[in-house]
């Protein structure tokens, strides 16, 4: 019997060239990570299953049909993506917290080689405490505004490209697309506040509302303003219309101050938080949410 | 919207001590205040009458525990007016010392926690950082960091060490130096005045009236300070300034504390020159009688949080017949109504961490 | 001494402030300090602060030196010590057993001991997994590396001695005069028995109308500690403290 090798299996193919490809002729550098790991998990059963059964249909279904390669390359994508994103965040937030340790005089995070795992650590923690919902909270606004929230946060974040090769979708709308997606926000942190059926939660949500509100104003006007330069709402054309003019933040450095500062503004850190101010408010609209939530 | 009273209630992160106030909400702006206090009664009065008098000394320390020396030493104050003895220069001048590192702690204490207030973190490591060094001075000078149990009744507990007066003088010096710095983290940054500026305004009458201590009397333009209008402890022998405010906003009370540090400073260096003078042969403890004759008496001290004043009625046993405290807070904090009219919810704290709760007093 | 700060704050032109940009320096200027020079941080429990001697941390008790005369049991504010029988080769000696979660770590155990075996050990790390095991016995409360910074001598004047002048420090622990009121005494020779210092001695001085002799105690003043267990045993309450002040 001749021996089948994992090599027969596992072909690193160009993922353009197969059928099914998403994004027609631009190379999109997560995809083809997420491919190439679908290839390996995908080639790696079927060899196994062909060592014991040859000739079998589950394998040849397994590493040739396109749709379940093009799907599975398509979650891979998304979970590369986030992996990412995640560990980029916990990087920022580890720089910060360290920085601030030592203008206060102290050792910041101890947990892992530099502190590097303190956030970890505090992830875990408050995976292990429980869940506790406040009997007279208004169960549906309680659960569904957070998720909501969260939801639309991390589309937001997932419509931002990061490069040329790096994102998930290209839409020609798309920073109309944020433009909505902004805007759901403060609602749902209202409602998120109201629900707890707390004075504190529902000072705090109507102050962040009001906050995020006001602060949206002028930075949506800036995506507009960008937007008329480049011609186009399309965020992968802005970056390339800068390319052939100039960066923007050049002519448009007021408006990239303003940005700034709303921006700050709407993520309510210091010194814009006074929806979560800690010593009069607890944690503002967040007071109810222990755990996980 | 409609009055919707809100209970910044015994657990909560700016009250420093179980205490609540209840504040009436029209929006975000207070109409009214209720303070509610009593979470921490622990029966003190009561429970020096079952007690000789030299056992009420260290559970004098516990009434305010951030300003542990005052207490003791205006318990100590008063029975010895009731029997009668006279302390000698060098009892005194320990006392005032260990007194004004006692105001500097409680002092510094308070900074933090106005820090923490704010939102403004570096304030409160900075502030406890220096504070300390003078608890160090305490460990030093009589074992104990906060609950010194040091006065004794006719003196102190012991003479300091002989590496008392140069450790003294390092803290004092270094800390001199490093209170700029903090004052260039608070006082020098606009948020920090913006928020404590034309805040929980109270006319210099109205404090008057309600029969305000200490530095948040001082900080409406009342000029009136035990240590030099009713000296005890030599503190008139000694050179320095009482600090005024006119404005009686939270800046002003603010301003009056950050300077009463500076003044103990000096009277922490006169005094040590003033020790150094003094013999080590002069007595620092007399013995006290064990029964204190019948009759009532009190005694005031200015505590780091205002007058605090002890009355004794006493009949002629080991045990005092009533012991009764007159705490600085527990008069400051019935004030808060008048305080926080008109204000944000948001200014609250700025206000109630100026007039530096501590409730071990208040409820005792 | 003229006010240092008062004056110069808040500082007339406002612009000096310079808004947050002072504080800024200020953080920065400190980031920088303990970047390259280490914080003031305190690894513990890697690394321990220093305490010196005469810390008050828990008492501590030197086994040899206690008479089991009581004193600390009668100064202890929140009345944690309670006296237990304690074998002394052979014979049964009340030693102390303090409940530290009780104690406030005052310091008045030691300092009215009047043989300085009660002490003031450095020792602060007392958690104990049940409240039980917090009371700690005679033997348990030995520091076995004693110094004598961790005594706690109780040294002052005495008001007589001020004011004829003599400027003389003494300890005050056994000062105070126990002595007998004429007629009440029976001879009963229980204060014998219950002295730590064996103190008392009883003198016989005639004999009364049964022929048996009449006995009255005699107090050594060098030994007596006025630990008034005489006084509390005494069932005629014959025996008084004269205070010496």
């Amino acid at each position: 019997m001749a021996y089948n090798s994992i090599l027969d299996w596992v072909k690193f193919t160009d993922p353009m060239t197969s059928s099914g490809y998403p994004y027609g002729d631009v190379y999109n550098l997560p995809y083809d990570i997420g491919y190439k790991i679908w290839e390996l998990i995908s080639g790696l059963i079927a060899w196994l299953i062909d060592l014991i059964v040859p000739g079998n249909e589950v394998s040849t279904f397994l590493t040739e049909t396109p749709l379940l390669t093009n799907l599975l390359s398509i979650t891979l994508m998304v979970v590369v993506i986030f992996a990412v994103g995640f560990i980029v965040n916990l990087t920022m937030i580890w720089e910060e917290r360290k920085v601030l340790g030592r203008m206060m005089d102290r050792r910041a995070t101890r947990v892992g080689p530099l502190g590097y795992f303190q956030n970890l650590a505090d992830g875990l923690k408050t995976f292990l405490k429980e869940n506790i919902t406040p009997s007279s909270a208004d169960k549906k606004g309680y659960m569904w505004a957070l998720t909501i929230l969260i939801g639309t946060s991390v589309l937001l974040a997932f419509m931002i490209p990061l490069s040329g090769r790096w994102f998930i979708v290209d839409y020609r709308t798309g920073l109309l697309i944020l433009f909505g997606l902004f805007a759901i926000a403060p609602f749902m942190i209202l409602v998120a506040g109201w629900s707890q059926n707390n004075k504190y939660t529902l000072l705090g949500g109507m102050r962040a509302a009001a906050q995020m509100i006001s602060y949206e104003v002028p930075m949506l006007i800036i995506f507009a303003s960008v937007a008329l330069m480049a011609g186009s709402l399309n965020i992968n054309d802005i970056v390339n219309a800068q390319h052939e003019y100039m960066w923007y933040i050049i002519p448009q450095f007021l408006g990239f101050i303003v940005f700034i500062i709303a921006a700050i503004a709407e993520a309510e850190r210091i010194p814009f938080d006074l929806p979560e101010a800690e010593a009069e408010l607890v944690e503002g609209w967040q007071t109810e949410y222990s755990g996980m939530k | 919207m409609a009055d919707m009273w809100v209970t910044m209630g015994p657990q909560h992160p700016f009250s420093h001590g179980l205490w609540t106030l209840k504040v009436r909400v029209d929006g975000e702006v207070v109409k009214d205040a209720i303070p509610v206090i009593g979470y921490l009664h622990r029966g003190w009065e009561k429970e020096c009458e079952n007690r000789t008098y030299p056992l009420i000394i260290p559970m004098a320390d516990r009434l305010c525990y951030s300003a542990s020396m005052t207490w003791s030493h205006v318990y100590c104050k008063v029975v010895e007016e009731a029997m009668g003895i006279e302390l000698s220069d060098r009892a005194k001048y320990l006392r005032v010392v260990a007194d004004e590192i006692c105001r500097l702690q409680s002092h510094l204490m308070w900074l933090a926690a106005m820090g923490t207030d704010l939102g403004n973190l570096t304030v409160f490591l900075w502030a406890l950082r220096e504070r300390e060094f003078f608890l160090d001075l305490n460990v030093k000078l009589c074992g104990q960091r906060l609950t010194t149990n040091y006065p004794r009744l006719g003196g102190v507990r012991n003479d300091m060490p002989y590496f008392f007066e140069r450790d003294c003088m390092r803290a004092v010096n270094r800390f001199e130096k490093v209170l700029w710095e903090i004052i260039g983290l608070t006082d020098e940054s606009s948020i920090f005045l913006s928020r404590m500026r034309d805040v929980g305004v109270i006319s210099r009458k109205d404090a008057a009236n309600y029969g305000l201590t200490g530095p948040t009397m001082r900080g409406c333009g009342v000029d009136f300070d035990v240590r030099r209008d009713d000296p005890y402890c030599n503190y008139d022998l000694l050179d320095w300034e009482v600090p005024v405010c006119k404005e009686g906003d939270a800046y002003a009370r603010y301003k009056v504390r950050i300077e009463e540090m500076f003044q103990s400073c000096e009277i922490i260096r006169q005094a040590m020159a003033k020790l150094d003078s003094i013999p080590k042969t002069d007595p620092i403890r007399v013995k006290a009688p064990r029964n204190v004759p019948a009759g009532t008496h009190f005694a005031r001290v200015e505590d780091p949080r205002g007058e605090s004043l002890m009355y004794l009625v006493s009949d002629g046993t080991d045990r005092p017949y009533r012991l009764k405290v007159r705490s600085p807070i527990f008069v400051n904090v019935s004030a808060s109504k008048h305080l926080v009219q008109g204000v944000r919810i948001a200014d609250i704290p700025a206000i109630m961490g100026t007039i530096d709760m501590c409730l071990g007093e208040t409820d005792r | 001494m003229p006010l240092k700060y008062l004056d110069k704050f808040p500082k007339k032109n406002n612009a000096r402030t310079l808004w947050v940009l002072k504080p800024m320096w200020v953080t920065l200027k400190k980031m920088f300090k303990t970047t390259f020079h280490r914080p003031v941080t305190i690894m513990y429990p890697y690394e321990k602060e220093w305490v010196p001697d005469n810390y008050r941390g828990r008492p501590g008790l030197r086994f040899d030196k206690c008479i089991g005369c009581g004193i600390c049991k009668k100064m202890c504010p929140t009345t944690c010590i309670t006296m237990v029988d304690s074998d002394d080769n052979g014979r049964t000696v009340q030693r102390p057993q303090v409940n530290l979660g009780r104690c406030m770590m005052c310091g008045y155990c030691a300092e009215y001991c009047p043989v300085n075996a009660m002490i003031v050990t450095p020792d602060y790390e007392l958690a104990a997994y049940t409240r039980e095991e917090l009371i700690y016995g005679p033997r348990k409360l030995a520091w076995p590396n004693s110094t004598e910074m961790m005594e706690v001598h109780m040294e002052g004047h005495l008001l007589s001695d001020l004011k004829k002048g003599k400027n003389e420090k003494i300890s005050l622990h056994c000062v105070d005069v126990i002595g007998l009121i004429d007629g009440k005494c029976i001879g009963c020779t229980r204060c014998v028995k219950v002295c730590p210092t064996e103190a008392i001695e009883m003198h016989t001085y005639g004999e009364d109308e049964k022929g048996k002799p009449k006995k009255f105690p005699l107090f050594d003043r060098q030994k007596c500690v006025c630990c008034e267990r005489c006084m509390d045993v005494c069932p005629k309450d014959a025996i008084e403290l004269k205070e010496v002040l």
